[in-house]
């Protein structure tokens, strides 16, 4: 079982590094895109899929990292090497703010982390001699660091792989961790951590800012990719999309949010083409997949494996 | 004369107009074994609530081997040495009894801070929760999803989890509630092993089981302690008889 998995992992990494060499470069941006949401419902589903909190605000760090490292890199022409971590270090502390939020739970954290983004979508739009307003920050250069630079879109379809490769073994290291068992511990009992000693509203808090440093990450990965950044990118659907991508990838798993992110992207692209209504068919997407696939993508998949062990 | 493990002082409870507790004085020595009996709604939980820190009372004190805690949250009661169990079994449905056990193990170690190593590289931590789970019968169980145990089992869970968090004092809210009698006289075998060093009190609706264990025992009626005696005085006491068997 372990070796097929690791033969999985492998011929997916093979077939996303061979990817730019067969693909025609919409294909490629698509699949970039992907890759960045897919971090973004990452981050979002550490709270979700492990500690069982259901956060809407996470396109606001999304938005402010890539705002952050637009805004520097731009206007003020600050290199790569310190506009990037800025952008990084400027989400996460707004999540280390936005993170009181954890003193909540269940509909109210969801209503307040909604009202949080709101502020921030807000800002974006009407901020206008800062952020640029609905125009946002146009001409973002590619990233380059010193001699080292990103030439072209295949180079920096390359560098975001490899940071969501390594951003995916990380994740999977955290979950496992004795903070990540904490997690899931206090989605399944919180009464019961707190009597066996465990602080769980720091815990919850420190879960919340590593999960806004991860959108955050993502949101930099954005900016250089999309190369500006506007109010939309810390719009309400923007932090919901990420939700649903978790949701209907398969909450709790490494790799769910990616798929789930393939998913809609990839039906947004088409179904967009020839029928103005798409929001439509994600509706209908998502409702059947809480009908009859719960626990997403990862969830059938293993029901399938399941169901094919039990023939024999 | 030893130090009280668990002082109570003048404590009170309302919820809206009613007192639940209703100026419980109690002091439990350390290496005591408590019983707390009484009929339905003589505030016994909440009492026990009070104690470990999941709720906080309208007045009074509490005091854990002489240190003042009325104020302290409950995490860091069990820092201090409280350890308890629920009344209705309060386990991690969704994990491995094996990672239950982890996670009492984990609660009062700074580890569990940590997220940078799997927590299958503490080898340590797995012997240790697989003897927790051994100590109650549990072992062959490990690797299974807690809500796949019956609910006997999941009692057995509850204690588990309980005593893994290293407690020096241990509440035990009706650890027999519910069970048939064989597994009944399994739980309470189990407790009447415990070390000496663990204090125990104990909430018990099994006459033969709370005076079979105790040491002394406290009976409260509609908030108030009515009695306090060895199991002997508390059965001779007609006062309680009257309360908590009703009329004859």
């Amino acid at each position: 079982m372990n070796r097929t998995r690791a033969a999985v992992i492998l011929v997916a990494l093979a077939a996303a590094a061979a990817l730019p060499h067969v693909a025609g470069p919409f294909w490629m941006g698509l699949v970039t895109q992907m890759y960045i949401f897919g971090l973004l419902a990452l981050s979002a589903d550490l709270l979700l899929g492990h500690a069982g909190l259901f956060s809407l605000c996470h396109a606001s760090f999304f938005a402010v990292a890539a705002y952050t490292t637009a805004i520097l890199q731009v206007r003020y022409g600050v290199p790569t090497a310190l506009a990037a971590p800025a952008g990084i270090a400027a989400g996460t502390a707004l999540a280390a703010v936005f993170g009181a939020s954890v003193r909540t739970r269940g509909v109210y954290f969801i209503l307040i982390t909604l009202a949080l983004g709101y502020v921030v979508w807000g800002v974006a739009h009407r901020w206008s001699s800062f952020t640029g307003g609905d125009n946002g920050v146009t001409n973002v250069p590619f990233p380059r660091i010193g001699a080292v630079g990103i030439e072209s879109h295949t180079q920096y379809y390359y560098l975001v792989l490899a940071v969501i490769v390594l951003c995916a073994f990380g994740y999977r290291v955290l979950v496992r961790s004795p903070f990540g068992l904490g997690l899931r511990g206090i989605k399944a009992s919180e009464s019961r951590m707190r009597s066996l000693g465990y602080r769980t509203g720091l815990h919850l808090y420190a879960a919340f800012v590593l999960s806004g440093a991860l959108a955050s990450l993502a949101g930099v990965l954005y900016v250089y990719y999309n190369r500006f950044v506007n109010p939309v990118a810390g719009s309400f659907p923007v932090s919901v999309e990420a939700v649903l991508m978790a949701i209907i990838g398969g909450t709790g798993t490494v790799v769910g949010p990616f798929l789930g992110a393939a998913v809609i992207l990839g039906l947004r692209n088409w179904v967009s083409s020839f029928f103005e209504l798409y929001a439509a068919v994600m509706g209908i997407v998502f409702v059947a997949t809480v009908l009859w696939a719960p626990n997403g993508i990862m969830g059938l998949a293993a029901r399938l494996r399941a169901a094919r062990a039990a023939r024999g | 004369m030893t130090e009280a493990a668990i002082q109570v002082g003048a404590l009170a409870k309302e919820f809206g107009g009613l007192r639940a507790v209703d100026g419980v004085t109690l002091s439990v020595a350390a290496g005591e074994r408590r019983a707390l009996i009484g009929p339905n709604g003589a505030g016994k939980t909440t009492l026990f609530h009070c104690i470990t820190g999941t709720l906080r009372p309208s007045s009074g004190t509490v005091r854990l081997f002489g240190r003042e805690v009325t104020r302290l949250a409950e995490s860091r009661r069990t820092a201090l040495g409280m350890g308890r169990t629920f009344q209705i079994s309060n386990v991690f449905t969704d994990l491995t009894a094996l990672e239950n056990l982890t996670l009492a193990l984990l609660g009062t170690d700074r580890r569990k801070w940590i997220v940078h190593r799997p927590i299958g590289a503490f080898a340590h931590l797995r012997e240790r929760a697989l003897e927790g789970l051994e100590r109650v019968g549990l072992a062959d169980r490990a690797d299974r999803a807690v809500r796949e145990l019956s609910y006997g089992e999941r009692r057995q869970l509850e204690l588990a989890l309980a005593l893994n968090s290293n407690p020096r004092v241990l509440l035990l809210d009706e650890p027999c509630a519910g069970l048939a009698p064989l597994e009944r006289q399994r739980i309470s075998q189990m407790i009447a092993t415990l070390p000496r060093a663990i204090t125990l009190v104990m909430i018990e609706h099994d006459m033969d089981v709370a005076l079979g264990l105790a040491d002394r025992v406290t009976v409260l009626h509609r908030g108030r302690v009515i009695l306090e005696g060895t199991p002997a005085e508390v059965q001779a006491n007609p006062e309680v008889r009257e309360v908590y068997f009703g009329h004859v």
